[in-house]
């Protein structure tokens, strides 16, 4: 089980970073029991669904270097597939889920075949595209709910409800999805030490030499594809079960699948702690954001002003995100 | 024993004839170099047995197999590594874990690859660098890496290209210790496309000359040093008459 | 028949006005190799711009274009020395987001500025005349206007960059940067006027377009979006091909008409369930991807 210690060995990192990672996790796993505000419980939520979201991504686009700007469809096929095996079949989400993130690694497979022949601003424009394309569709398609999109009821269920995952206190949610928080951070720790990882990042370096040690780019790129699909995909079935009330416009927009890959690249893209620090930054921001400035009337988008100020920024001055600057300091120190 | 067939092998870029009906063979165990001047079509051969490039006309064999319209990947699988002259890296890689990257093609296992590579490490004199990024290296370091790299995939045959450019002398002592190495006592076959002379000419057995996509001349290094073809197209001929010693 | 011929002849037409839109796109890109994600944004202020003038000041809608170019123009060049110029020093992904960033920008600050219902424009000489070309197909006198004035504005830009010696600068800086920087250009400058001119030719567009389609804040996204797809299938960085692909893609625009055609035409009837209005922008996307994975250098384009 080469695979499992691999996963749980964190032995490559710094001391400090294992300690400060010591102290957020426990942070977290106490959260719910200290005082806080529903705002505040929804906006953890928030930070682990995209954290998650982000490590997701980062396998392709940070460790890959293929910047995937088309994330949220698959968020949506994950979403909907929940959403609608639970309306119509009554299919609890443990089951739903797992053919959620099938449908959404299959299309996957077949859109990422003739994506990753594209490379740079033209795949990141490609991914744009199939992602508007499914999103199009879906608005139009009333087997889930075209654009009026899809409602989960909790009054016909009895919450708290394991299996199809409605509760009515946040507090399950939380601990559910920090599950697959943790769960999902061992996966990236296995994912950057194993072969396919390391093919990745040679890809990322250099596609003719990585070619030349037998790698086979295209194919390497597609599994990748497929697992940071299938991240998406899950917390978009976790996310039906939670929000209840899904539309293409609120799961499938563009917006959604920039703020993705946003998060990864403002954290540090290509590090494990990235997309987690990116997401911890930003979710807050644009919750309090908005909070603060959005409902004053006659401010209208000062928030979103303010976020894309934050982003043009950080793009220009700051490429490499905040883990990018820690890593710099360390080895300005180390030199 | 053959190990490399190249069979009238041409290339041409959009009327550009990089390389022109060449044919030669390398048996296994041995040494060859590859030099002529600049643009005399020596990287495109390379890239061509590679598969980098397809082939406008001729046969590659290697190891008894037709390997002319494979992938990269599938020619280095069956034992072609290579090294490229340009090394152009986005610098996330240390250098023990880029020639983790080598041993992967061998091997699924991460221990496996840490063990193989790290003995490749040693062996190349290179442990003290293990956690550096490839791209803070001092350019000869970055050579030996590749080098290092390419054997972590096991080779047969180990194409080298220009491994020694932009070193000082001491370094290319190093380097040819280096090679005779890897020739010598871990049994690859070695080609070289070299412009160090000195080094070229010492270590081969034997020397192809390219000039304008051709090949011009083939034999001991002695021999094609007074070659007139040769001399004519590249070494000049005030050239060997001041270092004719170096050759013997 | 006749839906048939207006609704190539609406493509044609329409499709004029996005290869001057796309004409900004293969500029910018052809020069320095960044994907303007605000580049919709720009057409949408062009809209404003034009809408406004007219409004203001009571002229005819088709006399703002020189304003509307004018503002792109500064617009373009703002944003270049302003923003733009410290993206090209960071890696692709920075670029991408930055002028995401930027697009979010624009759009939150006209969303501020000019709140969010739609406005359109309804006065000007040739508002309520159009042209009875026979067999049924009416042209709205608007869009012939827009389209003809499409037509000049591109060949206006094509002289410049073909015959004047910025234009020649231009093009040598989009060919080779480093070499071009050799030859005494001032590869900065060009940059920023690439920015200039490219914004002008969208804000023009805009201009026109706002005479038979409505803005509001949100316009952007759609028309970023058909501008890539015209660029890529005519080739980034050429400009002939924005032309030809524009046509394309705005008959494209039009399959709707097309689809009605033949679902009456041979009375196929699951063809008119299919809601293709919904759907028409999709086939844009789809024309996107389908074009860069059959062929990438699009039709005429040199740069890849």
């Amino acid at each position: 089980m080469e695979a499992l210690r691999n996963a749980l060995d964190f032995s490559d990192f710094p001391r400090i970073d294992l300690i400060v990672a010591g102290v957020v996790a426990t942070f977290l796993v106490a959260f719910p029991l200290t005082p806080h505000s529903s705002f505040a419980m929804a906006t953890m939520i928030q930070f682990l669904m995209f954290s998650l979201y982000g490590m997701g991504w980062n396998t392709i686009g940070g460790y890959g270097g293929q910047v995937d700007l088309g994330k949220a469809q698959y968020l949506g096929i994950g979403a909907f597939t929940t959403a609608v095996m639970l309306i119509r079949w009554d299919i609890p989400f443990w089951v739903s889920m797992p053919i959620g993130v099938a449908l959404a690694v299959a299309w996957s497979f077949i859109i990422g075949y003739p994506l990753f022949r594209l490379t740079g601003h033209y795949f990141a424009i490609a991914t744009i595209a199939t992602s508007l394309v499914l999103k199009d569709i879906f608005e139009v398609w009333d087997f889930v709910g075209a654009a009026r999109g899809l409602e989960i009821s909790p009054i016909k269920y009895s919450p708290p409800d394991f299996l199809r995952l409605i509760f009515k206190e946040d507090i399950y949610y939380y601990y559910i999805i920090l599950g697959f928080f943790f769960l999902g951070i061992l996966y990236v720790n296995w994912f950057r030490k194993s072969r396919l990882g390391f093919q990745l990042r040679a890809i990322k370096d250099n596609e003719a030499v990585a070619q030349s040690l037998g790698i086979n780019v295209h194919w390497a790129k597609i599994k990748t594809y497929a697992i940071a699909t299938a991240f998406v995909s899950l917390v978009g079935s976790f996310h039906a079960c939670y929000i209840k009330n899904i539309e293409p416009e609120d799961t499938m927009s563009l917006d959604l699948s920039i703020l993705i890959a946003l998060m990864a690249m403002l954290g540090g893209a290509g590090s494990l702690w990235g997309p987690i620090i990116g997401a911890g930054v930003l979710i807050p921001l644009k919750s309090y954001l908005k909070e603060w400035l959005g409902a004053k009337a006659g401010l209208v988008g000062m928030d979103l002003i303010l976020y894309s100020l934050i982003i043009m920024v950080v793009s220009a001055a700051e490429p490499r995100g905040i883990w990018g600057i820690v890593e710099k300091i360390r080895r300005r120190k180390q030199a | 024993m053959a190990l490399l067939e190249v069979h009238n092998l041409t290339k041409d870029f959009d009327g550009l004839r990089a390389n022109d009906d060449i044919s030669f063979t390398l048996d296994q165990g041995e040494l060859v170099g590859l030099i002529g001047p600049n643009g005399a079509g020596k990287t495109t051969l390379f890239n061509c047995i590679s598969g980098l490039h397809p082939v406008t006309s001729g046969r590659i064999v290697f190891d008894g197999q037709e390997i002319t319209h494979l992938k990269p990947y599938e020619v280095a699988r069956r034992g072609l590594g290579r090294t490229f002259q340009v090394y152009v890296a986005s610098g996330d890689l240390t250098v023990e874990e880029n020639v983790m990257v080598g041993c992967f093609m061998r091997t699924r296992s991460r221990t496996l690859a840490n063990v193989r590579a790290r003995e490749i490490l040693a062996d190349l004199k290179l442990s003290d660098l293990a956690g550096y990024l490839v791209s803070e290296l001092p350019v000869s370091a970055q050579k030996r890496v590749t080098m290092a790299t390419a054997l972590g995939s096991d080779p047969k045959l180990l194409l080298l290209d220009e491994v020694a450019a932009g070193l000082n002398p001491s370094e290319i002592e190093e380097i040819m210790t280096i090679i005779k190495h890897i020739h010598d006592d871990l049994g690859v076959t070695v080609m070289l496309i070299e412009h160090v002379m000195e080094l070229v000419m010492k270590v081969s057995h034997r020397v192809i000359v390219l000039d304008y996509g051709q090949k011009i001349a083939e034999g001991e290094p002695a021999t094609v040093a007074k070659d007139p073809l040769v001399i004519k197209a590249y070494l000049g001929e005030r050239y060997v008459r001041e270092h004719g010693e170096k050759f013997k | 028949m006749d839906i048939l011929v207006s609704s190539l002849a609406a493509g044609i037409l329409i499709g004029m006005v996005l290869a001057l839109m796309a004409l900004g796109l293969t500029i910018i890109f052809g020069v320095m190799d960044i994907v303007n994600f605000a580049h919709g944004e720009f057409l949408m202020i062009g809209m404003y711009a034009g809408l406004l003038t007219a409004q203001a000041t009571g002229m005819d809608p088709l006399l703002t274009l020189p304003f509307a170019a004018a503002v792109g123009f500064l617009l373009g060049i703002i944003c270049y020395f302003g923003f733009v110029k410290f993206l090209l020093r960071g890696p692709m992904v920075a670029q991408l987001l930055g002028t995401f960033g930027l697009m979010l920008f624009l759009r939150n600050v006209a969303l501020l500025v000019f709140g969010s219902e739609d406005r359109g424009l309804h006065h000007g000489i040739l508002v309520g005349k159009s042209f009875d070309v026979g067999m049924g197909v009416i042209i709205p006198a608007t869009k012939l206007a827009a389209a003809v004035l499409s037509v000049l504005a591109f060949c206006v830009v094509w002289m410049l960059m073909k015959r004047s010696k910025i234009g020649k600068a231009l093009t040598a800086t989009a060919l080779d940067g480093q070499g071009a920087r050799y030859m005494g250009i001032a590869t900065e400058r060009m940059n920023a006027l690439a920015w200039g001119v490219g914004g002008g030719s969208v804000t023009v567009a805009g201009a026109l377009l706002v005479n038979f389609w409505s803005v509001n804040p949100f316009v952007g996204l759609l028309f970023t979006m058909i501008a890539f797809a015209i660029v890529a299938l005519g080739g980034f960085g050429s400009v002939p091909g924005a032309f030809f692909a524009g046509l394309v893609v705005g008959i494209i625009t039009e399959i709707p008409g097309i689809w009605d055609f033949f679902t009456y035409t041979f009375n196929i009837e699951w063809m008119a369930n299919v809601p293709m209005t919904s759907l028409k922008y999709m086939w844009v996307y789809l024309a996107y991807f389908v074009i860069m994975v059959v062929r990438p250098r699009g039709l005429f384009g040199w740069k890849h």
